[in-house]
């Protein structure tokens, strides 16, 4: 599904039906997707479109940039680390190709939603979140819906750790496609309310492809991309 | 001379100071071309310099600053910029003394300062509210009576738009001397509705069927946890009290109609579906000369039929 496609491209299965059709001149583009339809007409400047996965913090509407993964508690070890497995919801974005420039069209999820509060009403932020098994292996996954992500965990305190929660910056994630959607994180905890979230740029094996940043086609000015720091506790 | 001097003066000495002041007569004569170019100069350079600075605390200030503060700021570096220009340039046209401008600055001061109390407070309410920021443009606030929508902050009021669309304007020190309450200050808040079922009603079902609707709704947040507990064995029902929290910049919490429209529905909805109903108020009338073992057989009959 995810990739690039020109005038008359037409994608469906039971669940996602897309469609681009150039009727005398007139291109439409149109979307069914759980349900939910999506029609617009296109002007002759847009070539082609791009669909790719996007950060998970778009739908319903744009109310956080953090993507907050909830899994069962695992204990680490001082200076020890460990690789973890985890899905993530994953939503997908329509964009128009107009010579270099990406515009967005669309957005849509085959995953739930949900909300949640990381750290207090005052000084907290508003999550997607979202719960996950703990896996210990790449696990199978619809890559219309979920994707995985490799989480390296570095316990760089002093005390055994107890994860059960990272909280990740989506103006600094990078997301690959190809098999699956995958995106590989690190997350290094300081003591048990202190850790820190990054993203690696480096595609998996099996994911060559880099996913269009949802933030740079918006053309935000990215002054963050350093990760983000945890500090209300990892469980 | 110093305003000391100034002030000891007899009233010929004043006079003379009058001299030094160019008549109406003279001043077309004594101020030059040139003069006025430099006026004029001066006030587009101050213009000018304000456009850069401004421009440059935007760029450099906007991630600290909220764009209301960033615009009174901006705004104050400008008016200052050309007034300092103008006491440049003013000078050099008249050709007054230095003290005999700040004579006439602090006398229009004090002027405007007895004739305007209520401007300058409102002004230094407007410079503390930057100051402290208890909202910004946006933020859905209630302050005096008034709820509403923040559309501007400025120097001497605060423009509220209601969500009847009504148009608010509230002088400054209205606000600085009154409680606010910002809906946006925290970036999560809760609310509390009350739903009232029979007293024949399972109340641990209620519960468990109010508690899925929580934990399904999207923007109810799942961390705090809402909670469904009964808080109140009223007259007529059994009351059950819903706490949930959601985004504070989610649109529907710019007030509390709206939230109350999208959630009590579906629980009326879905409790109805569970067979629970929602109560009748409900008196049970007792007659003086009434047997006594009527209460027993009737206790569980609707009122209408303990009437007849």
């Amino acid at each position: 599904m995810f990739g690039r496609y020109e005038l008359g491209f037409s994608y469906a299965d039971p669940e996602i039906r897309i469609q681009l059709t150039d009727n005398e001149g007139r291109v439409k583009y149109e979307r069914e997707c759980a349900g939910k339809t999506e029609s617009r007409y296109l002007g002759r400047t847009f070539s082609a479109i791009h669909v790719h996965p996007v950060e998970p913090v778009n739908l319903p509407e744009a109310l956080t940039n953090f993507l907050e993964l909830s899994f069962p508690p695992l204990l680490l070890s001082p200076g020890s680390s460990q690789i973890i497995y985890l899905k993530f919801p994953v939503e997908t974005g329509v964009f128009l190709e107009s010579g270099e420039k990406r515009d967005l069209l669309d957005i849509f999820s085959l995953a739930p939603v949900k909300f949640s509060l990381y750290g207090s009403p005052s000084s907290g932020v508003i999550t997607r979140w979202y719960y996950s098994d703990l896996y210990m292996d790449i696990p199978v996954t619809d890559k219309r819906r979920e994707g995985v992500m490799t989480l390296l965990l570095k316990n760089s305190g002093t005390e055994t750790a107890t994860i059960s929660r990272a909280v990740f910056d989506g103006a600094s994630m990078c997301i690959f496609y190809g098999e699956r959607v995958a995106m590989t994180a690190t997350m290094e905890i300081h003591s048990p309310s202190i850790a820190h979230t990054t993203f690696s740029d480096t595609a998996p094996a099996d994911c060559p492809n880099r996913a269009i940043d949802l933030y740079l086609s918006r053309a935000f000015s990215i002054t963050t991309g350093k990760g983000y720091f945890m500090e209300a506790g990892t469980i | 001379m110093n305003f000391f001097d100034f002030f000891n003066m007899t009233m010929p000495e004043a006079a003379d100071i009058g001299s030094t002041v160019t008549s109406d007569r003279d001043f077309f004569a004594t101020v030059s071309p040139r003069d006025i170019f430099i006026f004029f100069v001066a006030i587009i350079i101050a213009y000018i310099l304000g456009v850069i600075i401004s421009h440059h605390i935007r760029v450099r200030m906007s991630h600290r600053l909220k764009k209301d503060q960033l615009d009174i700021l901006t705004g104050i570096i400008r008016v200052v910029l050309i007034i300092i220009a103008i006491g440049i340039s003013i000078p050099g046209i008249l050709d007054l003394s230095v003290t005999i401008i700040l004579i006439a600055l602090v006398a229009v001061i004090a002027i405007i300062g007895v004739s305007s109390q209520k401007v300058i407070s409102n002004m230094v309410a407007g410079l503390a509210l930057l100051y402290e920021s208890p909202f910004a443009t946006g933020d859905f606030i209630s302050t005096g009576g008034v709820s509403g929508t923040v559309v501007s902050v400025r120097l001497f009021s605060v423009r509220i738009r209601t969500t009847d669309g009504i148009y608010v304007h509230i002088p400054n020190d209205q606000i600085y001397s009154t409680t606010v309450s910002n809906c946006h200050a925290n970036v999560a808040r809760r609310y509390v509705y009350s739903v009232g079922i029979r007293y024949q009603d399972d109340v641990k079902k209620a519960v468990v069927i109010i508690g899925k609707i929580l934990e399904e709704y999207t923007f109810i947040l799942k961390n705090p946890a809402p909670s469904v507990f009964v808080s109140d064995i009223s007259a007529d029902s059994v009351i059950l009290t819903i706490r949930a929290w959601f985004p504070s910049n989610w649109k529907l919490t710019r007030d509390d109609i709206s939230l109350s429209t999208e959630i009590l529905p579906q629980i009326k909805e879905a409790l109805e579906a569970a067979g629970i109903e929602m109560p009748y108020a409900q008196r049970v009338v007792w007659f003086a000369n009434q047997p006594t073992h009527f209460a027993d057989t009737t206790s569980r009959q609707p009122s209408e039929s303990r009437l007849k």
